[in-house]
């Protein structure tokens, strides 16, 4: 039987798409980079999903899971065509209250489980900017962060364990709610993974109570440079915010434009930080923050009066991106993390890298950890246009990277970000990670080419090497 | 050969969309399937992709866009602004100007029977007399949802159409098309409660349905006709109230220059906060309130209608935060009945949800939408009666 002939007998004719309209919606993520996929189709469950799995290793073409597809890294883009597998019907909540964990299923979207969550006190903390569409599976493929990830971690800090589908469509159970289990921590392996070691079909997550008080800051400034000292300052203070996230003016005034929420659009930059607990330290934590913005010459210091303004400075802040089609078609960011003691000097360099390439630049990112999200808006329809902002990215990536910086914080690697890694890691550490990808996919089609560059493994035979007959030395 | 009609999607407007996301879980149709094939980001590529050349407009691409129920919940979560009821429209236009052999139901409906008075009173006369004889149930399938839902129209009084107060005339009304027929209270509780804030009122004779529902199905043409016609009929007018949130939403992206429309729950809660109509203390009910799309994403009024309740006494009891479609969405039952099912009995749990049997919804089609599943012993009427009875003036 053909490919689709298996894919329909395993789900069932309305669970598998392959019209070239229909194909061409999956086709690529919230990146730039579009693939061609072969068919694609919907599993409700890890069962489903293993035979998906055995139907692409038997066929042996590419597996690439997606869940809302609001990546940016190109990680749910089927660049090697194949079947893409959406998770949005395995969508299931169980709440453990009292163990403050929940089990939650790949497609269910990041908000919904903090709402799910509410009425028990607890919320998940990872939030990603995208939280409102993006789905748990993708915060786990990716290792998503967010700005509340400033205090309490990435979300690998809230997986205790997961129910995946590995190769030879084995359904495993990785992980628990124990609180340190036994053996390696192939969960680990996993989180981060980008879909390249198998697929994640449920997760079980820590929650955590809601806290009792909160305060938004809002400080603007009359410099970028005085921003990011401000950030620098707050942290030698020894204060770590839930949350410390700062926004140009480019960024500011487009957010504005279309949320008219009065942010400074005058200001060149402005701060966003929270501060959470009990009352007398949010108090004493936010009067603490505003000193240091004053000394570093704020302009302004407003504290959000109640939760409705609160949730509007955070949509404003969350909806960025999507701002950015105001100036621009598109938009090409790269998520390089620095040494928060050397934000002034690498902000200073990349907006002067955009000067040299003459770039449309925003900057609004998670300045708290050091996470840097340096947009640059322009029109991909225009081939001279694409050489110049991945010129001016890996640049802006290099200057990261020569201050002591990481690669990526939390958007994760897939495509655009791929050939980057070399920048990153030695020979010897690609590959590492190409062996340990090898034991986890040795027929080769759980997202292919992602991650890792060509060639990171010493001798790379890669899907191939199934192919050679026993015995053969390679 | 992309695009065939002045309608379609412009490249501006497909490049406003930088393919974000953050569309998707405002989307009802998304929610039901998880698909991008079902929102508005997945739509929005498919028309770049006709406008490509990369795939036709073709049965395929109808299909895509034919479950979409127009009710613009992605525009108010947009960052970057893309106006995807206008891009929506255009596209729609296109496949009835490409695709052969569809059904011809919508645009017998939307583009010829709601502009004719005679067989708009048709409509209201028959289905009076059915509801007489007791043989609602003889309705044709696909429009039973409708039938069930409809008003009692037994004792359904005159329609305002010729209406005018008689003195300077200030403020216009747009009667509706069904509206006028099926709903005839709200319009005079909107007349009553607009001259007791002091205003004259006329709702000229030679006024016609506004054409929204031509539109949204891509009659672009009869949709025209019908505007002009409407122009020539209030442009002499400074202010038009529309009774509809779908009316005053889609004569208000009409832009007539000169000539403001309001709906007029809009209208109502500017007199209330003037002082030219009064506030009640409140009377211990608690009241459901419905959004309509076409009001609360459409028009981004969310404030009045509440204001309105609680003017007339009553506590607001919020059933859904965002403003998830209900499923009636214009001729939505009737073209897509198992989506718009699934939708109409979530919205109606919502209601049950609220503990309460009183119900506003300022729009006709919501409102059958929620009685038709709803036990009979719920009350849903428009914001603006209960608050004239409320006061003392309805009728």
């Amino acid at each position: 039987m053909t490919l689709t002939q298996d894919l329909r007998e395993a789900l069932g004719d309305e669970n598998v798409l392959e019209e070239p309209v229909e194909l061409h919606l999956f086709s690529k993520d919230a990146s730039l980079m579009r693939g061609e996929p072969s068919v694609v189709v919907f599993p409700a469950n890890a069962n489903e999903t293993a035979a998906v799995v055995r139907i692409a290793e038997r066929h042996r073409v590419p597996i690439v899971a997606r869940g809302a597809g609001t990546g940016l890294a190109a990680g749910a883009s089927p660049t090697q065509g194949g079947i893409v597998v959406v998770t949005t019907r395995i969508k299931d909540i169980e709440i453990d209250v009292e163990n403050r964990t929940a089990w939650v299923g790949a497609g269910v979207i990041n908000l919904d489980l903090s709402v799910a969550a509410k009425p028990h006190g607890l919320y998940f903390a990872p939030d990603p900017s995208s939280q409102s569409a993006c789905t748990i599976g993708g915060n786990v493929a990716n290792n998503s962060g967010g700005p509340h990830c400033l205090s309490e971690g990435s979300t690998t800090s809230h997986v205790l364990g997961m129910e995946a589908v590995l190769t030879g469509g084995e359904v495993v159970v990785l992980g628990g709610a124990a609180p340190d289990p036994i053996g390696l921590d192939l969960k680990g392996a996993l989180v981060g993974s980008e879909g390249t070691l198998g697929i994640v079909t449920r997760a079980l997550v820590r929650l955590l109570p809601i806290e009792p008080d909160v305060r938004t800051l809002l400080m603007d400034f009359a410099t970028v440079e005085d921003a990011a000292r401000t950030v620098s300052d707050v942290i030698a203070a020894g204060v770590v915010p839930a949350a410390l996230e700062l926004m140009d003016q480019e960024m500011v005034r487009a957010v504005d434009n279309w949320l008219g929420a009065g942010l400074p659009i005058d200001a060149a930059a402005v701060l966003l930080a929270e501060v959470v607990g009990e009352t007398e330290g949010v108090v004493a934590q936010s009067e603490l923050i505003s000193d240091i913005g004053r000394q570093n010459h704020a302009t302004g210091v407003q504290v959000a009066a109640d939760d409705d303004e609160r949730a509007l400075l955070w949509l404003g802040r969350k909806s960025a991106f999507g701002a950015i089609a105001q100036l621009a078609p598109d938009y090409y960011l790269h998520d390089a993390v620095v040494p928060r003691t050397r934000l002034v000097e690498v902000m200073t360099g990349i907006y002067g890298i955009a000067e040299k390439y003459g770039l449309t630049m925003c900057n609004v990112f998670h300045a708290g950890d050091g996470n840097l999200h340096p947009l640059i808006a322009f029109d991909s329809s225009d081939p001279e246009m694409n050489r110049l902002v991945h010129e001016a990215g890996d640049e802006i990536v290099a200057l990261c990277l020569k201050a002591g910086g990481a690669l990526s914080g939390e958007h994760g690697i897939g495509i655009e970000k791929r050939d980057l890694m070399r920048a990153s890691f030695s020979e010897l550490d690609l590959d590492a990670q190409a062996r340990l990808k090898e034991v986890f996919d040795p027929a080769g089609v759980f997202n292919p080419t992602k991650v890792l560059p060509e060639g990171s493994r010493c001798f790379d035979f890669g899907g191939v090497r199934r192919e050679l007959p026993d015995g053969v030395w390679v | 050969m992309a695009w065939v009609t002045d309608h379609h999607p412009t490249r501006s407007e497909l490049d406003a969309c930088v393919q974000c996301g953050l569309c998707l879980p405002a989307c009802p149709t998304f929610r039901l399937t998880g698909r991008e094939t079902a929102s508005p980001r997945g739509r929005i590529q498919a028309m770049d992709a006709v406008a490509k050349g990369l795939v036709p407009v073709d049965d395929t691409f109808a299909g895509l866009l034919d479950f979409c129920l127009g009710c613009r919940a992605c525009e108010p979560v947009c960052p970057g602004m893309v106006p995807y009821g206008r891009m929506l429209e255009g596209a729609r236009a296109e496949i009835e100007e490409q695709v052969q052999g569809r059904s011809r139901l919508s645009g017998l409906l939307a583009g010829t029977a709601l502009r004719s008075r005679l067989l708009r009173k048709l409509s209201g006369w028959s289905l009076a007399a059915a509801q007489r004889l007791k043989l609602t149930s003889l309705s044709p399938r696909r429009f039973r949802r409708l039938v069930a839902g409809a008003r009692d129209l037994r004792q359904r009084g005159p329609s305002i159409v010729g209406y005018s107060s008689g003195e300077a005339t200030k403020v216009a009304l747009l009667a509706g098309c069904i509206q006028d027929e099926w709903f005839r209270p709200v319009n005079r509780a909107t007349v009553q409660l607009l001259e007791r804030a002091g205003y004259g009122v006329e709702a000229p004779n030679d006024q016609t349905c506004c054409g929204a529902l031509a539109a949204h199905s891509g009659l672009t043409a009869q949709a025209e006709q019908m505007s002009s016609q409407n122009l020539d009929a209030f442009a002499q007018f400074d202010t038009v109230v529309a009774t509809a949130a779908g009316c005053s939403a889609h004569l208000r992206e009409a832009g007539w220059e000169g000539t403001e429309v309001l709906d007029v729950t809009v209208a109502i809660a500017r007199a209330v906060s003037e002082g030219r109509l009064p506030e009640l203390p409140p009377n211990g009910k608690e009241i459901a309130v419905q959004d309509p799309c076409h009001l609360r994403h459409a028009q981004r009024v969310v404030d009045e209608p509440r204001q309105i309740l609680v003017a007339a006494g009553y506590t607001v009891v919020e059933i859904d935060t965002v403003g998830m479609c209900c499923g009636a969405a214009g001729l939505y039952t009737i073209n897509q009945p198992e989506a718009s099912a699934q939708l109409g009995e979530a919205k109606a749990q919502q209601v049950r949800e609220a503990r309460t049997r009183l119900v506003a919804s300022a729009n006709p089609g919501c409102e059958m939408q929620l009685r038709s599943y709803l036990d009979s012993d719920y009350e849903i009427r428009h914001p603006v009666e209960w608050y004239a009875e409320a006061i003392g003036s309805g009728r």
